[in-house]
């Protein structure tokens, strides 16, 4: 990295995890191998389940809709090949438990998305052919969420508001879970294809300025992204290309906003209560394929790393794909493979359930090994919480973890919820750089889970 | 189902840091003092260094016993109990008598730890706990010095099987300092002490004359971050601001601010005692408070006090006030307030 003068755009608080990004950043993006099976989870966003419009036995072709979004905040979801519904049942889900999919058997014809190689080639397109209705419109009916894991609908995001206007749209190039590499591959592959998203984001939305916020260990990317921004030269004028420091975790919203804005988002609150609006690279390359070619979000990429696997690769995959299809596809598991996380080392949900279907917010595939994992949490024993306040220093939303989590611990919920806890992001800094070991991320999920079920009744 | 996978909450990976790797790197920091006890104080310190920490892991493990614990030796794997008995051991006459350390430690473990509950639930220092019970109970063998052994060529070597000692007691430079205090003069000869005070080669408790050792032991752990700079700096900075104060009033009577850094245990408080992280407050912002106000005591007790270890009593005064900086020095939660309570 060249020395320089500049002060670096960063938050306060972070971790810096080792990046690992090696093991899988230089594989190009390939196609999944065709899937015996597919599963599409009728809920693969934030809002309402979709009504499926499909039965066992029909017939489907590639891209048509077969869940309907009936709420504002909901989307639909389509089927990424043609082929036969065998029904609809229970898949795992890592926040549902389970949840109901359309099981789809593909046809035998079927060999892959076909135009995949001409992704990422967008030199005819023209801004001023897509007015936002158009683009607004588009974006609903190709059901794009939120890929960078939310899974909120894209659609809702990017409505223009007054109360107030959403001035800014940031394009989250940052991916700072240690291993994965997936959205670098994007960046540096459809260059052009996420900035043309990120420019009907903007026009649909009425955004004024557009950051593009890229860590500075993606070098390569940075590049390719400011190249793609100068071939278009609308874009140029009023999409800026920052380079922000490597730390995890910078692909926070809140962390994004304080970095290149230097704002912070009242506690409780969402960017576009200050007129912000932050859309993931791949969110923004499905909007162009949406708004462009009219393709639906059926497809992504998902980037299956970690010492566990033989072959760390980037896939382009169908939504419905299982997770042990992948791992096959990335030459099956190494020795002592422990722990197969769907996302990122520090935030990501280890499964058991190897059936587990790839959503559209699946970004991961991260395989740990016993060995490493005991290794790098140093054979730690669990002692009682010494007081030393690193936790404190690292937390990225500025509360205070081990007050929180000891409160959850001694059943004291209330005080919990005084102490800010809804401000955790989960982001895990705080038991990662605990001493003694305590779970800290873990029970102050829990008392989230607790305080927001504990007025729900349990159905009859 | 895939077999032999494990399922567990996030984070999956962790920082190679424990409980134990930093009591052991405090170890590890206080062996240049416990090399520089045994050069200038002979065998008799090293006994009384060995006799604490024997003591410590034995009382740590009959409490342990009688708390009914199912792993009785577990709590000693953290270390914690061996870095109190060094520091207790560093905080004591180097001729203190070993069953005088046996009774001290025992106290300092039981009253000081593992009454409150154990490792992380203490309030006080348990070490400044043990040296207090010591003082007041013990308060003449607590307060007669030995000169170290290298100053002249008929050494006074205290071995444990000797039946008499002749033990040469010279007052330390800070009970000159207290004289020159009284007197209203006489600061100039303390001052000149300063570099065999940098070095060690005075009077004073085992591990607490040699500066030299004990930096060498804080940059250790400041380089291994596992104290932070903001304790230490804000005992020195708040030693010398105070001692300046009495220096510029009357330079006669009280010694140069440097002088006072070096004299008595301030460099092992700052470095070792103050930077123990159960005892003192969470945030940064409470940290500096906390180094600031033990100089300020530091100061009080030396200038207009009579005690001879004022590090001790300030340790635990501002031990008994953490939760009070905890609870007015808060973190700011991003976007937010901090809560109220």
């Amino acid at each position: 990295m060249a020395l320089s003068i500049e002060k670096k755009l960063t938050f306060p608080g972070g971790t810096h995890p080792n990046g690992r990004k090696e093991l899988a950043a230089e594989m190009r993006i390939k196609a999944a191998p065709a899937p015996k099976e597919l599963a599409v989870m009728l809920s693969q966003h934030i809002g309402a389940f979709c009504k499926p419009l499909v039965k066992k036995g029909d017939s489907v072709a590639a891209g048509e809709k077969i869940g309907a979004a009936d709420a504002f905040v909901s989307a639909a979801v389509h089927s990424p090949v043609k082929g036969v519904v065998k029904g609809i049942s229970l898949r795992s889900h890592v926040v549902l438990g389970r949840g109901p999919a359309v099981i789809i058997e593909p046809d035998q014809q079927n060999e892959g998305p076909e135009d995949f190689h001409k992704l990422g080639v967008f030199e005819d397109f023209r801004l001023e052919d897509y007015p936002a209705e158009t683009i607004l419109a588009a974006v609903a009916e190709a059901g794009i969420v939120g890929m960078g894991g939310a899974g909120f609908p894209t659609r809702v995001k990017i409505e223009p508001s007054s109360k107030p206007v959403k001035k800014t749209l940031i394009v989250n190039g940052c991916e700072c879970e240690p291993y994965i590499t997936g959205d670098y591959r994007v960046m540096v592959e459809w260059a052009p294809q996420v900035i043309a998203g990120a420019m009907l984001a903007q026009k649909a939305a009425g955004c004024t300025e557009v950051f593009l916020a890229i860590e500075d260990n993606k070098p390569k990317a940075i590049e390719a992204m400011k190249n793609a921004v100068g071939d278009f030269s609308v874009a140029g004028e009023n999409i800026k290309v920052v380079t922000v420091r490597t730390k995890y975790p910078q692909g926070g919203e809140r962390q994004l906003v304080r970095a290149l804005l230097k704002k912070e988002i009242p506690t409780g609150s969402i960017p576009p209560a200050i007129g912000v609006v932050i859309l993931n690279v791949a969110t923004c390359a499905a909007i162009a394929a949406a708004a462009v070619s009219g393709e639906p979000l059926t497809h992504r990429v998902v980037s299956v790393t970690g010492e566990g696997i033989l072959e760390p690769s980037n896939y382009y995959c169908p939504i419905g794909i299982s997770v042990r299809e992948l791992i096959e596809a990335s030459g099956g598991f190494a020795e002592s493979a422990d722990r197969v996380i769907l996302g990122g080392p520090m935030m990501g949900i280890s499964i058991a359930d190897l059936s587990t279907p790839v959503t559209k917010t699946t970004g991961a595939i991260t395989v740990l090994k016993r060995g490493q994992i005991e290794a790098a949490n140093y054979n730690k024993v669990q002692t009682a919480c010494i007081r030393c306040g690193r936790c404190i220093e690292v937390c990225p939303a500025g509360i205070n973890p081990t007050k929180i989590a000891h409160t959850v611990k001694n059943g004291l919920i209330d005080l919990a919820e005084s102490y800010y806890i809804s401000a955790c992001i989960e982001c895990g800094c705080c038991s990662y750089v605990c001493p003694a070991n305590i779970g800290l991320t873990g029970l102050i999920k829990s008392g989230k889970i607790y305080l927001a079920t504990k007025d729900l009744k349990v159905p009859k | 189902m895939a077999e032999g996978l494990t399922v567990a909450p996030a984070p999956h990976i962790g920082m190679a840091v424990s409980t134990r790797r930093i009591m052991l790197d405090v170890i590890i920091a206080l062996v240049p003092a416990v090399l520089a006890a045994g050069y200038f104080f002979r065998f008799h310190a090293l006994i009384v260094i060995g006799t604490c920490c024997v003591t410590a892991i034995a009382t740590e493990y009959i409490c342990n016993l009688i708390r009914k614990r199912p792993h009785p030796g577990q709590s000693l794997g953290d270390l914690s109990a061996i870095v109190t008995a060094i520091i207790l051991a560093f905080s004591v006459p180097a001729n203190l008598p070993v069953w005088a350390a046996v009774i001290g430690t025992a106290v300092a473990l039981v009253i000081g730890k593992v009454v409150f509950g154990g490792l992380g639930y203490n309030i006080f220092n348990p070490a400044m706990v043990g040296r207090a019970f010591l003082t007041a109970s013990f308060g003449m063998m607590m307060t007669t010095w030995v000169t170290p052994a290298t100053i002249d060529s008929d050494m006074c070597v205290i071995s444990a099987s000797s039946q008499s000692v002749d033990i040469r007691t010279m007052a330390t430079p800070l009970a000159q300092s207290k004289q020159a205090i009284k007197n209203g003069s006489g600061a100039e000869k303390v001052n000149n002490q300063l570099f065999v005070m940098f070095t060690g080669e005075v009077g004073g408790c085992l591990g607490e004359t040699s500066v030299l050792a004990l930096l060498i032991g804080g940059l250790y752990l400041l380089i291994k971050r596992t104290i932070t700079i903001h304790i230490p700096l804000a005992v020195l900075l708040s030693v010398f601001v105070f001692a300046s104060i009495g220096y510029f009033a009357n330079p006669a009577a009280y010694i140069n601010p440097l002088v006072h850094i070096n004299a008595g245990a301030v460099v092992l408080c700052a470095f070792f005692i103050a930077t123990d992280p159960v005892t003192s407050p969470l945030t940064i912002k409470g940290q500096w408070v906390f180094g600031a106000g033990l100089g300020a005591l530091i100061m009080l007790i030396r200038m207009l006090g009579e005690y001879p270890g004022a590090v001790m009593y300030s340790v635990l005064l501002m031990n008994a006030l953490t939760p009070l900086i905890d609870r007015l020095c808060k973190v700011t939660p991003s976007g937010g307030k901090p809560y109220a309570e």
